[in-house]
């Protein structure tokens, strides 16, 4: 229907050469790749990843937009977080304005902890993007099942995630319905009033969130009806291959990673 | 057809209470579903019509009597992924339900849940399809079909199951009439087959087309036998919080001008054809 | 006498990202006059609930034009003054209930367009005694304790709360019991003859609105097909099919009496139905 095609943290159709990557690998590899980036990345090792990431997703013939999109969610955050560390960390004063100064550490910290950010929303919208909601489940439900002889509750971690994952497109589709109805009964999302904004979203929230967990019960309900299994793990009608070839690329590309971020 | 023949499922005595509530939604129930068999449940809102139906496939357990699906005690917990393989159910909102990116995964949703081999899944998955009269959809996104094709595709997961019984809790209120149709003939063409179908519903038309109809309100059952003999009067029809068809309402004035049909009428042809005769 | 909301020519495209746009209306002409209760029947994809927003002053059209007694929709203070003045309920209008009592939910619309105090209570009673909610009882309930009937009509009531002259309802009546159709549609009746109040139901289902509305509007692929009354859609039963409708019992039988030959004046009238089958009997006892 009209309006459902919405990409901005949701599965693209389109087939690219990571859909078919088996999604074990995909998460495997983003986990890599975002904790070194946390821990160690800095200064030129990011920026070295970012080119080797692009260059990686353009030869998968992904579409970067989409991806770009997904950082609209989060740029409010990150601008926030980047001017915290700007204003009160301690160092050189580079810039001042009134009782406002921002320091060359703090600069460098916000620029540098933005980074990792936006890398980070990037790999995981590139893994949603490119993974469908079940099989990154089954994903999980594989690499966590280890955990399972810990007595660690994995089942509850896995159905919960899966339909989180699968909720995305229904969570833009209901807060759209509710600002409609909301917008028939006066309420101004245009309005340059920035209170009146803010004041406007709990109308807004409030139904969504009913409207969502309440779907989320129903979804699960569904789930269960057919037998889908506590512990997650199920057979398929396409088992993910994990080839010579998927297990090489892997391992290059988090090589390089680490690599990149160690090197500079 | 999965299950043996002679399949049934037997409600006694059944009585339930959802927790924190003030009152029972369902009490006394006494009612047998048999294979090869399309029952529709009526009953207006808050009658305990989809509380029945959750009671059937042990989503909800007795709070007083017993459900035996299949000869499977639904309180039991070891039986729960038998029952579950014989009574399949879809729901009222095509748009909940379905958690597959392409209609061909959806499907599959069950049978891998099952942890069926490849081939196995393939057949099921096919044969539903082919069941439901949607093979073309096969690679299709879900969320770029019709609400009516959406629960065609739902109707085909549930299929994959292989069940005896069929359970649609209201799965036609939100589609257009076209749509209720199509799902309606699809219920009669697999009830042919030997599927049991209780379909749960507030639509008169399509308790008219059953073999039997059981009126549900405020919990109890308050009338239960052939659309017919349960649906003629529209003055009993409405007391039970239905809403009665128009031609009941026109044989009723029919009868007051001295003129009654000879039987129950529910639809137009049966009208005008008593009238010929 | 001016009609109150007028469309010339009104088409709609959604815009999507990267792929152009859909079209949703084209060429939509209607108008809508006080006092009547025009219903406007289409299947699902016929453009229906895109109609009811552009009528409503949720959309500005891309082409065509929109007016409300003859004053012309232009500006984005207009299409804000139009949503005060004609009411929309969704879908499902429950699912836009979010205030913390009753009272707080249905005054919300009210309260958007500037009224408060004294003037802002008594409309909110109002509002509430319409749908038959008792403020005392009910209003300082939180809207989620409530049960599906009587949420509905917290909803109905938060969208009457704006006083339009103008209800725009699309699908009104589903998952609705019989009780609860019977008390909607005496309502509605209600709302037209002493208030003046123009209604627009909007639904794939015309059994629900069948005795209620007094012109019939036919939507197919974003186009408005044609204009009717009752008794021309009863003969029109082929027409309707190709648009993915259905007549309702009523107009079925009315149908089949008329290609015998029997014309019923009244197809919602189960008494002039009665009399007209009745004839075919005693024409049979004639032969």
């Amino acid at each position: 229907m009209i309006g459902k095609d919405i990409t901005i943290g949701q599965y693209l159709a389109k087939p690219t050469a990571l859909h078919r990557l088996d999604p074990r690998l995909k998460v495997i590899a983003i986990l890599a790749g975002a904790s070194v980036i946390f821990l160690y990345g800095s200064g030129w090792g990011l920026l070295a990843f970012t080119g080797m990431l692009v260059l990686v997703l353009v030869l998968a013939r992904m579409p970067l937009w989409p991806l770009l999109k997904s950082l609209r969610t989060v740029w409010v955050i990150i601008l926030i977080t980047a001017l915290l560390q700007f204003f009160l960390t301690p160092g050189k004063v580079v810039l001042s304005w009134g009782f406002l100064t921002v320091t060359d550490t703090g600069l460098y910290n916000g620029l540098i902890f933005s980074s990792r950010v936006v890398i980070l929303v990037l790999l995981l919208a590139a893994l949603v993007m490119t993974t469908a909601p079940l099989a990154l489940a089954d994903a999980l439900a594989s690499l966590l099942s280890p955990l399972r002889h810990l007595k660690v509750p994995v089942g509850h971690v896995i159905t919960v995630t899966s339909i989180t994952l699968m909720f995305i497109p229904n969570i833009l589709e209901v807060s759209r319905k509710v600002m409609r109805a909301q917008m028939a009964r006066g309420a101004d999302f245009e309005s340059w009033n920035v209170f009146r904004r803010v004041r406007d979203i709990v109308p807004v929230l409030v139904p969504l969130f009913v409207k969502v967990f309440h779907d989320a019960e129903e979804l699960a309900l569904a789930m269960d009806v057919r037998a889908y299994p506590e512990n997650g793990i199920r057979s398929r009608l396409y088992p993910p291959r994990i080839g010579a070839l998927e297990i090489v690329l892997t391992l290059g590309f988090m090589s390089i990673a680490v690599g990149l971020i160690f090197v500079f | 057809m999965g299950g043996d023949s002679g399949n049934r499922i037997s409600v006694e005595e059944l009585s339930f209470t959802y927790p924190g509530a003030a009152r029972e939604a369902l009490s006394g129930i006494n009612l047998f579903f048999e294979q090869g068999e399309f029952c529709a449940i009526l009953g207006r809102n808050g009658s305990g019509k989809s509380t029945l139906a959750r009671c059937l496939n042990a989503i909800l357990a007795p709070s007083g009597g017993k459900v035996t699906s299949c000869g499977l005690d639904t309180r039991d917990q070891g039986g729960s992924l038998e029952i579950k393989k014989r009574i399949a159910m879809v729901f009222e909102d095509p748009d909940t339900q379905i958690v597959g990116t392409t209609v061909e995964e959806e499907v599959a949703f069950g049978p891998e849940n099952l942890r069926l081999s490849t081939d196995v899944i393939r057949e099921r998955v096919d044969s539903s399809l082919e069941l439901t009269g949607i093979r073309e959809f096969i690679g299709r996104q879900p969320s770029r079909l019709s609400e009516g094709q959406k629960q065609l595709v739902a109707i085909a997961g549930a299929l994959a199951m292989e069940p005896a019984f069929l359970v649609s809790d209201e799965s036609t209120s939100m589609l257009d009439t076209n749509a209720r149709q199509r799902i309606l003939e699809l219920f009669l063409s697999l009830k042919e087959k030997g599927m049991g179908i209780i379909h749960v519903t507030h639509f008169l038309e399509e308790a008219a087309m059953s073999d039997r109809v059981v009126v549900l309100d405020n919990g109890r059952v308050r009338a239960e036998g052939a659309p017919g003999d349960v649906l003629y009067d529209p003055v009993k029809v409405s007391e039970m919080g239905l809403d009665p068809l128009p031609v009941t309402i026109v044989a009723r004035e029919m009868s007051a001008m001295g003129y009654p049909p000879p039987g129950p009428v529910l639809t137009v042809e049966e009208l005008l054809a008593c009238i010929r005769a | 006498m001016h009609p109150r909301l007028t469309l010339e020519n009104v088409s709609y495209s959604y815009p999507l990202p990267g792929r152009g746009e859909v079209p949703a209306l084209s060429g939509i002409s209607l108008r809508v006059e006080p006092a009547e209760i025009l219903c406007i029947g289409g299947a699902n994809g016929s453009g229906k609930s895109t109609l009811a927003q552009v009528c409503a002053g949720l959309l500005m059209p891309s082409s065509g034009s929109v007016r409300y007694q003859d004053k012309r929709v232009e500006r984005h203070k207009d299409l804000l003054e139009l949503r005060r003045k004609v009411g929309l309920l969704f879908q499902s209008p429950e699912d836009q209930l979010f205030a913390d009592t009753v009272e707080k939910d249905i005054s919300f619309g009210p309260r958007n367009h500037g009224l408060r105090g004294a003037d802002l209570e008594a409309r909110v009673r109002r509002a509430a005694e319409l749908f038959d909610l008792s403020l005392e009882e009910l209003g300082a309930r939180s809207p989620f304790s409530l049960s599906g009937g009587e949420k509905r009509r917290v909803a109905l009531a938060g969208v009457i709360a704006l006083d339009p002259e103008v209800l725009v309802l699309d699908e009104p009546f589903i998952g609705m019991d019989f009780d609860s159709r019977q008390h909607m549609k005496a309502l509605l009746g209600r709302l037209r003859d002493t208030s003046g109040t123009s209604i627009v139901i909007i639904t794939h289902e015309l059994s629900s609105s069948w005795s209620l509305a007094d012109r019939y509007a036919l939507l197919a692929g974003g186009r408005l097909e044609s204009l009717q009354n009752r008794s021309e859609l009863v003969c029109n039963e082929a027409d309707l099919s190709a648009l993915g409708l259905r007549l309702p019992q009523w107009g079925l039988l009315a149908n089949r009496l008329e290609k015998m030959g029997i014309v019923v004046l009244d197809p919602a009238d189960p008494l002039a139905l009665a009399r007209a089958v009745c004839s075919i009997g005693e024409a049979g006892d004639d032969r």
